[in-house]
């Protein structure tokens, strides 16, 4: 099986896109891939403490990317200049692990399928 | 070499498709084959049976090019879950939301997203078109 990145960028509720992606994340699992994600850019707000997407007739992504493990899904990275730069608050609930530049940059070059979708 | 293709960008607001479709063009002229395409997000509406494509610019026009690519084998898939919220339905989802219309296009069919992970692992290669 192949080894699967999906990239996340944009924000959480302005889209469906980061749902979107990380259900097919899921999915790729479920294949018995060995799934990564990456959280940069605005997407670092999917980690923020205190989410409530009820309010705005979705999923609230926080309590999402929390349960990924019961989906076979253990690494979640994230940028952590976008995370330190925007100031977010990470969900103590959320197993993420922030990456620099440089290890992002391994981690892509490490995977077989890059899933980004976004321009 | 056996590609699979996703888009992710809609008709004539994202340009997406057009390379993509260049650049299956090029692979069959080259040898290569493409397993499947797989249309995600905002690509959903390329399934849409009711186009009517921009009267003012040039060789914009997808349909016969869809049509080629599904004659020499190639499967149009699109996301089931991005195309019915956006109204891209078949007979079957018709009849299960009982809905007025169908509106998929005939060259099309609706596709889990399973199917976009089955097509990368039986294929040597994979590349999306971004919106």
């Amino acid at each position: 099986m192949k080894r699967y990145l999906f990239i996340i960028s944009r924000a959480p509720y302005g889209s469906n896109h980061a749902f979107e992606q990380l259900e097919a994340a899921m999915v790729a699992a479920a294949f018995d891939g060995e799934v990564h994600i990456l959280l940069r850019d605005e997407a670092v707000w999917c980690l923020q403490v205190e989410q409530n997407g009820a309010a705005v007739a979705q999923k609230t992504l926080s309590k999402v990317l929390s349960a990924l493990p019961s989906f076979e899904i253990e690494q979640l990275h994230a940028c952590e200049r976008s995370v330190t730069s925007r100031g977010v608050g990470v969900s103590p609930e959320i197993s993420v692990g922030l990456l620099n530049l440089t290890q992002q940059t391994q981690l892509i070059g490490e995977s077989d399928i890059v899933i980004g979708g976004q321009s | 070499m056996k590609y699979a293709v996703a888009i992710h960008g809609a008709p004539y607001s994202s340009q997406a498709a057009e390379h993509a479709v260049e650049f299956m063009e090029a692979l069959f002229a080259s040898g290569h084959t493409v397993e499947r395409v797989f249309f995600f997000h905002e690509g959903a509406y390329h399934g849409l049976n009711g186009q009517v494509p921009p009267q003012t610019q040039h060789n914009t026009d997808l349909r016969p090019r869809w049509a080629a690519l599904k004659n020499q084998g190639v499967e149009l898939g699109i996301c089931i879950s991005s195309g019915i919220k956006r109204g891209v339905i078949d007979a079957s989802e018709q009849q299960r939301y009982e809905l007025p219309s169908l509106t998929l296009a005939n060259d099309f069919q609706l596709v889990g997203l399973g199917q976009l992970i089955a097509a990368i692992e039986a294929s040597d290669r994979y590349i999306e078109f971004p919106a």
